[in-house]
């Protein structure tokens, strides 16, 4: 490696570095701006740096009850996801079923994550005003309880089938049912790919924003997304405030991706690469 | 359709026939295991493409569904010029981004994959843009292109070259939204190529390279075929998700300005929700799945053989 070629690659990186971040950073400033300073031109670091502009976030743009929403939203239905799709994904790494049965649901599950979500809008739709369920934080967990589902099942066969088998049959041999040696013996080891599932469906749906739109209509259900969005008025545009949203709405997220970076690469291709 | 990686391996074979009952029981377990799934994914994926087939071929008025169309909507939407524009849209949109952002996501992985001195935070700050919600990136992005809050009309201003107005104008909306997709969407391609880069086999490489081979030759004749694999999972997946392209675009120019951002989800969308006009829309959205499932299975097909590859 000539000296040359090794400054050109460190500088290669480093724009393309800055160029992911900075926006964030520009974000941030313009989120602790005053609203007399956002309009007084371009400048990075605020001449009066306040927090006001996320106060009215909570007092008058309704944050607390988005974020309230989102927790509740995505934690029931990624937990239901997890219950539900876990168990089917074990049954179609471990058994051979008739028909081709295994191919069949791993790519009908294949397909619910993958087609993109505004094909599925309007049924959606259609079916929650049937139930009755616009607007409510029900319907949108029993949508996204089904959307993750699919991911999990799809996930959790690939994690499952890299466990030997040997392991599970040495403790049916010692007569522990097929459900206690899956309770005692394969969740445990599985455990980091139950993580990996978990999270990567938590980013998903936390960050999921048109269906959130479509069947949400008040703060009652809104989504953190949803509600961001709402800032953006026909009229008149709340930078300051829309600005320290999008910091709320990221921030919980970028510390959950920080966390898992190791398996980024996995959980967003589906598992193909490693 | 039987395409995925399924791995089959028989469950316990040889296990004495006396213990009856649980046999019987072990026998029914893959199915008791499979229907609570088996419900749910029917309840959110079979029956809304029913529902949606359904009211494709019903007439809405206001919202209500008031007579059976037959292939009414169908037609419409084939002789709809307004359709036919945001396809081109669409489909400007995708190639554009997703070649862009796959030439740039190789050319960085190829730089940061060997010494990875500091590759965790070169990692980390390059994932935040695809983490973040996008809707959270068509905020960050109206910050910096809006005239009053953001920096590239001074900027462009102060080089004499006049203020853009990046998304008021019809070219440059466009192009505008293009730039979004790349700052978003690029690190995915990039983690994907790194990660292929990674767990290649260096003595072909390193045997060429003491062969004598120009660098450029070594890339195109032996990384690139060795990456290929892994390449195409990245690009499909990039593909099927860019075609459905919404929240940026609505939160930054709503389609606007005219139709020059309209892509089909952003038409659809309008038709369906602030026309109440379901079943045109479900109509389009009926054309793009089938669009949408042929990718699909182009994906799954490259997959698998990318799973075998990569993985062992």
């Amino acid at each position: 490696m000539t000296g040359r070629s090794r400054y050109l690659r460190w500088a290669a990186i480093a724009v393309a570095v800055l160029f992911c971040v900075f926006p964030f950073i520009w974000m941030l400033s313009v989120s602790l701006k005053r609203q007399v300073d956002i309009f007084a031109g371009p400048t990075l670091v605020p001449q009066h740096p306040t927090l006001g502009n996320y106060s009215s976030l909570f007092t008058q743009y309704h944050m607390g009850s988005y974020l309230l929403n989102s927790v509740i939203v995505v934690g029931v239905s990624v937990l239901a996801s997890l219950v539900i799709g876990t168990p089917a994904a074990y049954a179609l790494a471990r058994f051979r079923l008739p028909w081709g049965l295994n191919d069949h649901a791993l790519f009908a599950a294949l397909v619910v994550r993958m087609v993109p979500p505004i094909l599925l809008v309007v049924p959606f739709y259609i079916i929650l005003a049937r139930l009755g369920l616009l607007d409510s934080r029900l319907g949108l967990i029993m949508i996204y309880t089904g959307i993750n589902t699919s991911f999990v099942i799809w996930m959790m066969q690939s994690f499952l089938a890299e466990i030997p088998s040997d392991i599970e049959d040495a403790a049916l041999v010692d007569g522990d049912s097929r459900m206690s040696a899956l309770r005692r013996i394969i969740l445990p080891v599985a455990s980091s790919g139950l993580a990996t599932t978990a999270i990567f469906a938590v980013i998903a749906t936390y960050n999921d924003f048109l269906i959130a739109l479509t069947m949400t209509s008040t703060p009652k259900a809104q989504t953190v997304p949803v509600g961001i969005s709402t800032l953006i008025g026909k009229i008149q545009v709340e930078w300051g405030p829309m600005a320290a949203g999008g910091i709320v709405g990221a921030l919980p997220i970028l510390i959950f991706a920080f966390i898992v970076q190791r398996h980024f690469v996995r959980g967003m291709t589906l598992g193909a690469v490693k | 359709m039987a395409t995925a990686t399924a791995p089959a391996r028989a469950s316990g074979p040889g296990r004495p026939p006396d213990r009856g009952r649980r046999n019987r029981l072990d026998r029914a377990l893959p199915y008791l295991l499979l229907l609570p799934a088996a419900v749910v994914l029917g309840l959110v994926s079979l029956y809304p493409i029913w529902a949606g087939a359904h009211a494709s071929l019903t007439t809405y008025l206001y919202g209500r569904p008031i007579a059976g169309a037959g292939l009414q909507n169908y037609t419409d939407t084939w002789h709809d010029p307004v359709f036919w524009q945001a396809m081109w849209v669409t489909l400007k949109f995708v190639v554009l981004a997703v070649v862009i952002e796959t030439v740039l996501g190789l050319a960085l992985a190829m730089l940061v994959a060997r010494d990875m001195r500091g590759a965790r935070f070169i990692r980390l700050s390059i994932l935040a843009p695809m983490t973040v919600a996008p809707v959270v990136v068509g905020v960050i992005w109206r910050l910096i292109y809006e005239s009053q809050t953001g920096f590239v009309n001074p900027l462009f201003s102060s080089l004499g070259l006049g203020a853009p107005n990046v998304l008021s104008h019809q070219g440059s909306a466009f192009y505008g939204l293009v730039f979004v997709d790349v700052w978003e969407w690029t690190p995915l391609l990039f983690l994907v190529c790194l990660a292929g880069l990674q767990s290649m086999p260096q003595e072909p490489l390193e045997a060429a390279a003491v062969d004598g081979a120009k660098p450029v030759r070594l890339f195109f004749n032996h990384t690139l075929p060795l990456l290929l694999p892994v390449l195409a999972v990245g690009v499909v997946l990039r593909l099927i998700d860019a075609v459905g392209t919404f929240d940026q675009i609505f939160v930054l120019t709503g389609g606007g300005p005219g139709t020059a951002t309209q892509l089909i989800s952003i038409y659809a969308y309008n038709t369906a929700f602030n026309f109440t006009d379901y079943g045109h829309g479900a109509a389009m959205l009926i054309a793009l799945l089938a669009f949408a499932l042929l990718l699909v299975i182009v994906a799954l097909t490259l997959m698998r053989g990318a799973a075998r590859r990569v993985s062992r």
